[in-house]
């Protein structure tokens, strides 16, 4: 079916303001009497604070309000607030008495300007009681480790352990012709959103708060400042226009927000507090590094008999994500490759480390990697076509999605096939079989799904007011945020669509919490289905009404009426049309119609599926490992944006190369000190870097529940090219990686123990 | 005690009053209500605050604000010709998909006007070596190369693009 709307990359709405540096975000909105705020930082990872000294700070002049813990309210709150949701972690407090990770904010200052703000920051004096601090899984999961918090279920660990089990896996692996068994491991890539954590907070003299924050969670933002300072939620206003980028990790709430509102009621003035980027490291998200052992049993047709698996990942010192992180991650790994004999076990501990939290993948970037990663082994060891093996493994309609729910079509099946078919995968394969100099050459498959929306873990909703206009325009009132992605462009379009009307008569409000309807958040790759399915709902409100007015007046009935680009015929009769505009607009001295649509969509599940196929140029001399293309197939359900489609595809492949090859947070195993929170030193692909990438998009298993069969976009690309690159790697040198990010020193030192050992032999 | 400056910001001669110890990437944003120009990091990282010092690109948060004085500038708001057509740049970024969040874009185009203001006719390798000192963490770079190269392709042939609105 063609459609007029949707399926056409038509001018983003966002753009104009963006090329032209008109669009304002939070730090470029000028505020008269505007004060500056600052965070003091802890220096220790684990620590009671014995005596904090302000004294100073105060004293400096400019300096207009100072907290910490002791004149702050002690509210103990959950820094991912999702309600109703298994993500929540009720474990921190604006400032605490305690340190938990070298870098938690301790103390605010609010001065007349950042440089003041700075150096009062400087002369506050903390004295920490130090406690045994533990910087690895191991050793704040040992028994007797000293606890990080005192909470449910203890041991360190942020939840009861995360246990999936189908069918009789002791079966399955005594069916078994031969067992792969392996141990994976993956590092602490962060989101590096170009946009620093920034917000402004501004009290009226009856007591209301509003706030101008980047975040992808307004309502989220507005209810978790509510229920901790102590407000009903009409007295907070949250404001959200553009946004420099997310990617998970501006779900969370980060100290800040209540800091600036507290400074800014202290001193009755607005207050911005804007991190630098230094401070987006220390105190910002990182995906939570991960370690999965992972056994399969296979027959010698490839057939996966049984699959066992135990993740552990590192929450860091708060929960955040933790558990969301956990519950999907480790239940992805019931499928991707059919196997009908699972069992699994995830765990999430915390330590004293950078607090883990949401970040575009969440959790199955890390598993994906191993499972993906031990097929190929799988396709080696029976010595077949790993393409081949995955194809035959593939999940498929009707299989039981990690959700419970059955898949719809073929997605993954096409998404292989497409690409071997667009790389003429044989032939590329065939020629990386005999090489010889110091570039060797290699390609690789990674596969992936992943659902849009967060079910079962949320209850999510969409809501969408469509209202039209008496000269027919039409506005979309939605409260997801705009990260970046043209999500408000894809709204738009879908309800063009739905109305039949041209998409530039369409606009759309959002980011006002005191004006939109309620969002959960812009995440989980579920904007596009899910809002955009509520928004569609609601413009199909609109068409009812607006068909049953223009029925009167061109004497029919409602069902004989059809509209197309805004003029609307009776079927099968010649002449005359009426224009939306002229059916809703006022005439003989009555107003205008009023239509509104609403709507209220709650979504289970889709599941998004891609295959990429990438091919790398491994300098054995230098262990340099180069992507030189990448081919990423992706299932969609139905393309509403194609260039805004490809985007976000083409930049999941960038964060994933980073994270595969570069990328990764570390920190200084004795002290749990930040050791490259900065552009130099935590290295990103740059342009220099990127491959060429050739990007298919396919409609080939659409879900009734997105709007016209649409599904998520936002995470897949970011899973799916890890394991293609490791796997590239190895057909490249013959090496099995199974850990990222997999760095030249390690590639030199694998081939020289390969090299040893075939002397050896 | 803030320092006066005389300089031509966009076509236009300015005088701003800055703190000695300035960036003038503050300065172009707080002093002189340029806010077009954006702070990824503040030390020379990520080239979002990409502007045009006497034509060369330069990140203005490594330049202390005295020291544009005399100079010519260039940033984001002075890229159009008028309100009412965008640069070529500007308008294969919108087409290309080039810009995703936006906050890197101004560096990124005013790093691109430069290239093509020197270059014509870059190469790919020269595009990409032309924005090396730019980051964007939204597009995979690969849109923000194509729209560069088919302005260059523009240029060649219309000068300025009419707003669509």
């Amino acid at each position: 079916m063609t459609h007029a709307v949707i399926g056409h990359s038509v001018k983003r709405t966002d753009l104009l303001d963006k090329v032209t540096g008109n669009a304002k975000y939070v730090a470029d909105m000028p505020m008269a009497g505007l004060l500056h705020a600052k965070m003091k930082r802890s220096n220790v990872a684990h620590a009671r604070i014995v005596r904090i000294d302000t004294s100073a700070a105060l004293a400096l002049p400019g300096v207009k309000a100072v907290l910490t813990h002791e004149n702050v309210p002690r509210v103990l709150h959950a820094g991912s607030p999702h309600p109703r949701s298994a993500s929540v972690t009720c474990d921190q407090y604006i400032l605490d008495d305690k340190v938990r990770y070298w870098g938690e904010g301790v103390a605010a200052v609010a001065a007349i300007s950042e440089e003041i703000a700075a150096r009062a920051v400087e002369m506050i004096e903390v004295e920490y009681e130090p406690l045994p601090a533990a910087f690895t899984v191991e050793d704040a999961a040992a028994p007797g480790a000293t606890l990080i918090h005192d909470r449910e279920p203890g041991g360190n660990l942020v939840l009861p352990p995360v246990r999936i089990e189908r069918g009789d896996v002791e079966r399955g692996f005594a069916e078994a012709d031969f067992i792969l068994e392996g141990e994976y491991e993956g590092g602490r890539p962060t989101p590096a959103y170009m946009e620093p954590n920034v917000l402004t907070c501004r009290w009226d003299g009856n007591g209301n708060l509003t706030v101008w924050i980047s975040t992808q969670t307004a309502f989220m933002v507005r209810g978790i400042m509510a229920e901790v300072l102590g407000l009903p939620l009409h007295k907070v206003r949250v404001l959200v226009d553009h946004m420099g980028g997310g990617f998970g990790a501006k779900q969370d709430l980060f100290q800040s927000e209540f800091l600036c509102a507290l400074l800014a009621r202290e001193t009755h003035r607005p207050v911005r507090m804007e991190y630098t980027r230094e401070e987006t490291f220390t105190g910002g998200r990182t995906r939570h590094p991960a370690k999965i052992w992972l056994r399969q049993g296979f027959r010698n047709d490839g057939t996966i008999t049984a699959r066992e698996a135990k993740v552990v990942f590192n929450s860091g010192a708060y929960g955040s994500h933790g558990p969301g992180v956990t519950n999907v991650g480790t239940a992805a790994m019931v499928s991707l490759y059919r196997c009908e004999n699972v069992r699994l076990e995830g765990r999430c501990v915390y330590t004293n480390s950078p607090i883990a939290g949401a970040f575009r993948g969440y959790g199955v970037v890390q598993t994906y990697y191993a499972l993906d990663i031990q097929m190929d082994e799988a396709a080696e060891r029976l010595g077949i076509d790993p393409a081949e093996l995955k194809l035959k493994n593939a999940v498929r309609e009707g299989d039981i999605a990690p959700s419970n729910h059955p898949l719809i079509g073929h997605g993954l099946e096409a998404c292989i096939e497409k690409g071997m078919e667009v790389v003429d995968w044989k032939a590329a394969r065939a020629r990386t079989l005999q090489q010889q100099g110091v570039i060797r050459r290699g390609w690789g498959i990674g596969c992936e799904m992943h659902g849009s929306s967060a079910y079962p873990g949320i209850k999510e909703q969409g809501n969408a007011i469509v209202k039209m206009n008496e000269d027919g325009t039409v506005v979309l009132l939605t409260g997801a945020a705009g990260l970046g992605t043209g999500a408000h462009t894809a709204l738009a379009q879908i309800v063009a669509e739905e109305l039949a009307i041209p998409f530039d008569t369409v606009s759309v409000v959002h980011g006002d919490t005191d004006v939109v309807p309620w969002d959960i958040g812009a995440f989980a790759s579920h904007t596009t289905y899910m809002v955009g399915r509520a928004a569609q709902m609601a413009a199909t409100e609109i068409k009812t009404q607006l068909l049953a007015r223009a029925a009167k007046q061109m004497e029919a009935e409602p069902s004989q009426l059809v509209i197309d680009n805004g003029v609307m015929s009776v079927v099968g009769r010649d002449g005359p049309t009426l224009t939306v505009r002229e059916a809703v607009m006022p005439r003989k001295g009555l107003p205008a119609a009023q239509f509104v649509g609403t709507a209220t969509y709650h979504p289970t599940k889709s599941y998004s599926f891609a295959a990429h196929f990438a091919e790398v140029e491994v300098d054995t001399e230098t262990g340099f490992i180069t992507v030189k293309q990448v081919v990423p197939v992706h299932d969609i359900g139905k393309v509403i944006h194609p260039v805004a489609a490809a985007g976000q595809i083409e930049g999941g492949i960038q964060q994933g190369i980073g994270h595969t090859l570069y990328e990764d947070y570390q920190i200084d195993m004795q002290t749990g000190r930040s050791l490259n929170a900065n552009f130099v030193d935590y290295k990103m692909p740059l342009a220099m870097d990127m491959p060429e990438i050739r990007t298919v998009l396919l409609e080939a298993a659409p879900d009734p529940g997105g709007p016209f069969g649409a599904k998520g976009v936002g995470e897949d690309p970011i899973v799916a090219i890890g394991p293609a690159i490791a796997n590239a790697v190895f057909d490249a040198i013959g090496v099995r990686f199974r850990h990222y990010p997999i760095k030249p020193e390690q590639v030199l030192q694998a081939l020289a123990a390969k090299r040893a050992a075939e002397v050896a032999a | 005690m803030r320092k006066l400056i005389a300089l031509e910001i966009n076509g236009e001669p300015m005088e701003i009053a800055v703190e000695p110890h300035s960036t003038l990437l503050d300065a172009l944003r707080d002093d002189a209500g340029l806010t077009g120009t954006k702070k990824g990091c503040d030390v020379g990282e990520c080239g979002s605050c990409t502007i045009l010092v006497n034509g060369t690109p330069m990140n203005s948060c490594l330049m202390l604000a005295p020291e544009a004085h005399g100079c010519s500038l260039t940033t984001i708001e002075g890229v159009q010709a008028s309100p009412d057509t965008v640069h070529p740049v500007q308008e294969q970024f919108m087409r290309c998909g080039a810009a995703q969040c936006g906050f890197c874009t101004p560096g990124f185009v005013v790093a691109a006007k430069a290239l093509l203001d020197a270059n014509p006719q870059p190469t790919r390798d020269e595009i990409r070596f032309a924005i090396a000192g730019n980051i964007c963490r939204c597009t995979g770079y690969t849109k923000i190369i194509e729209a560069i190269e088919r302005a260059a392709a523009d240029m060649a042939g219309l000068p300025m693009t009419e707003v669509t609105r």
